[in-house]
């Protein structure tokens, strides 16, 4: 996957942020995927993992709901018209500051409409060589983090060329079972998922 | 930015550095208990599959352990499974599923060795010392390299002998120091079957070679002195065949030498006549005599004069025993008893006997061979299956071996003679002659007590060690042992060993042949081998010692001609 535009920076804070787009693509935005949006006035990128999305109603979805008989014109314009757009949620997982990444939250957040784009396969290989952001994402409150880490291990794992991908699996496999070798049903599911 | 570019930054690539052969970290323990050494866990990315750690550990393997500033050599005593959840054993990852097995052994559930610090190495010593300190927590441990084992066991030389080779370390020597080795009484102990015959030929071997004592070896079963067949009929040679100058075979049984092809240098008889109350005291547990009847044997002696078994055994001239009977000095029960016992000395029974004294004093023969540095392997031919002929033989010899050993050293402190030969002694079956109840009074507890006052020193070979008194076995200097499984022949091996509890379960684990467990005054610390094969090599290795020996003599007997 090459690095694209998906929305604008609706509100963020040092833990996360959210962006707002129109409606989605079948392929973009979805959970658990990587984004970066700029910080510092473009010294860093702030790397995150979408944890959430949420299509909210408004006044004219809901008049429309209740209408009768509704032609599909009116849906797909209100639908490509949104007077609100789709939420989409970012855990921060990192930052990437004058080349070198850091699994650590950002020391700014990014600003109010600034562009959010997807993170190349390259990108997404070089962040997830250490897997040291996945204790974020096991910290995060409003994160559901099992699910997030299985699918931001298997966007990892498909970034990765075929021959590389059993090794890499192992590896995460065994920093899991480091964080969470206290829990093991915990454990055993998540690896159970991780599984080829 | 595309993935080109990205890709050059190579930020967190892991090391592809190939891992160095450490196999753990200390996490604890104490000098007198032992290390606690938590294992790697796998890591298949360098050829390490999860548990292959564990599985090519082996009690009684080398290790060796980076300090600080000291580098210290440990044998692995123990190996145990653990994990960082206790909870594990409860909830193990389904055998089917390999992944989830493959990632808990290789970051949850790990290996725990024990491992005994037996000596350290630090800058300022160019030899290892014995521990008096343990490396700090977190210190790597290493498997020792051949180097390292090199490093604890010298070099073989004329006075290092090669035993055998470290588990799973082939071709890497472990050498026995002979020169300590014979300094002290010194033990071969396992079970039937397991080597011991074979080791103390070994050693033999080793101990004629280099020359540092002569050996007077009591052959209970034909081991020693000529070819020898193992259990797949493939044939060893002897000590006599291997040392065609330096040893010689003197039989009890000529015609038994003579049907095993044996090459015999001469043949002892003992006269009942010589036979003294000391002599048989030793065979009260095997005649069953009681202490009354041993005490009796004094008087007899005393009354009777030189001839007093012949007497006793004399069926037709009764005048002198009836005597004693009617005074009444000696009991009519004992003396019967006595009577009875003592028809094993008939001359039909041991054919080594002979009544009166025989033509040669082979006591004497054997003490001026000795002296000349030959060695003596004393044959038993079919006396070896009666224990009464070796404990008699074995005694008698010994008895008056030792008492010339005394006088010469004694001459020698006085500065009117000559230093006696260091002489070993082996026996076999020695819990015969060393147990608790006679040791304190027979010539072998004296002599492995005595240690090597007087240059004579015990090489017993047993099977059953917790048979031999406690005070000797703490006496020993080096035990080789072979596999022993009783619980009370283990711990008397080790009686009188600091820090041997962690060697116990080394030395259970030993296989049953071949395998020897090495501690005490000739190693510098304990050490399982592999015990070398009684082969051409080892021939050739003592061939080439004769040779070479025997050049040195040639030439310095040309020397000093010259001068």
């Amino acid at each position: 996957m090459n690095e694209m535009n998906i929305g604008r920076l609706l509100r963020s804070a040092t833990t996360g942020y959210v962006f707002g787009c129109s409606v989605p693509e079948p392929e973009v935005p979805h959970f658990g995927m990587f984004v970066k949006a700029p910080a510092q006035r473009g010294q860093s990128e702030v790397v995150g993992l979408i944890y959430n999305i949420a299509i909210e109603d408004d006044l004219f979805v809901r008049q429309m709901a209740a209408t009768p008989n509704l032609s599909e014109t009116y849906i797909q314009d209100q639908r490509a018209n949104r007077q609100v757009p789709i939420e989409v949620s970012v855990l921060c997982v990192g930052y990437r500051n004058g080349g070198q990444y850091a699994h650590a939250l950002p020391p700014q957040p990014p600003i109010t409409l600034d562009w959010i784009n997807t993170c190349a396969d390259a990108e997404v290989r070089d962040f997830t060589q250490r897997h040291d952001y996945l204790q974020l994402i096991l910290d995060a409150p409003d994160a559901p983090a099992d699910e997030l880490i299985v699918a931001a291990l298997q966007r990892a794992v498909e970034s990765r060329p075929p021959e590389d991908r059993e090794r890499y699996r192992r590896e995460a496999g065994r920093e899991l079972a480091k964080l969470l070798s206290r829990d093991l049903p915990r454990l055993q599911r998540l690896l159970k998922r991780l599984a080829p | 930015m595309t993935d080109s570019e990205l890709d050059k930054f190579g930020i967190f690539k892991k090391s592809d550095a190939p891992r160095d052969n450490s196999i753990g970290i200390v996490i604890g323990g104490s000098l007198s208990k032992g290390l606690d050494v938590r294992l790697d866990f796998g890591d298949v990315e360098h050829g390490v599959p999860a548990g292959k750690i564990i599985e090519d550990m082996a009690v009684g393997k080398y290790v060796v352990i980076g300090g600080k500033s000291k580098k210290f050599f440990a044998i692995v005593t123990d190996i145990s499974l653990d994990s960082n959840n206790p909870d594990l054993p409860k909830a193990p990852p389904d055998p089917d599923d390999t992944f989830t097995a493959d990632v808990y052994g290789s970051s949850i559930a790990f290996g725990r060795l024990q491992v005994s610090p037996m000596l350290l190495m630090d800058e300022e010593s160019k030899e290892p010392r014995p521990v008096k300190t343990i490396p700090a927590h977190f210190s790597k441990v290493y498997e020792a390299t051949p180097q390292d084992v090199n490093l604890v066991f010298g070099q073989e030389d004329a006075s290092h002998w090669h035993i055998g080779s470290p588990l799973d370390m082939e071709g890497v020597k472990v050498n026995l120091d002979l020169k300590r080795f014979v300094e002290r009484s010194s033990g071969v102990f396992g079970k039937s079957g397991t080597g011991k015959s074979f080791i103390t030929r070994t050693i033999l071997a080793g101990i004629i070679k280099a020359q540092s004592a002569v050996n007077l070896i009591f052959d209970m079963h034909n081991d020693y002195g000529w070819a020898v067949r193992d259990e797949h009929g493939r044939e060893y040679k002897g000590l006599r065949q291997l040392f065609t100058s330096g040893v010689q075979v003197i039989t009890l049984d000529p015609e038994t030498s003579r049907h095993r092809g044996s090459k015999v240098d001469g043949t002892l008889q003992i006269g009942l006549d010589q036979i003294e109350p000391e002599d048989v005291e030793m065979l009260a547990g095997v005649f069953g005599l009681s202490d009354v009847q041993v005490g009796a044997l004094y008087y007899l002696r005393r009354k009777l004069g030189k001839q007093w078994i012949a007497q006793l055994l004399d069926e037709h001239d009764t005048a002198a025993v009836d005597e004693l009977e009617e005074a009444e000095k000696v009991q009519k029960g004992t003396l019967r008893a006595i009577q009875r016992k003592f028809e094993m000395f008939r001359p039909d029974r041991m054919g080594f006997i002979r009544n009166g004294m025989p033509p040669d004093d082979m006591v004497d023969y054997i003490f001026n061979a000795l002296n000349r540095g030959t060695n003596i392997v004393l044959e038993f031919g079919v006396y070896g299956n009666t224990l009464a002929a070796y404990v008699l033989v074995a005694n008698f010899l010994t008895r008056r071996i030792h008492a010339k050993y005394v006088d010469k050293k004694n001459k020698a402190a006085g500065q009117v003679g000559e230093e006696p030969k260091p002489l070993v002694i082996t026996i076999e079956e020695a819990h015969k002659f060393l147990d608790p109840d006679i040791a304190q009074h027979t010539i072998f507890g004296n002599i492995a007590r005595e240690l090597r006052k007087y240059n004579v020193t015990l090489l017993i070979v047993d099977q059953r060690p917790s048979g031999i008194d406690d005070e000797v076995m703490s006496q020993i200097g080096t035990r080789v042992t072979c596999l022993l499984d009783n619980e009370a022949d283990i711990k008397a091996v080790f009686s009188g060993v600091s820090g041997a509890g962690q060697l116990r379960e080394v030395l259970a684990r030993l296989d049953t042949q071949q395998q020897a467990l090495i501690l005490g005054h000739a190693v510098p610390m304990p050490v399982v081998v592999k015990t070398r094969d009684y082969d051409e090599k080892l021939y050739e290795a003592v061939v080439d010692s004769v040779g070479t020996s025997r050049k040195h003599a040639e030439r310095k007997k040309a020397i000093d001609g010259e001068e």
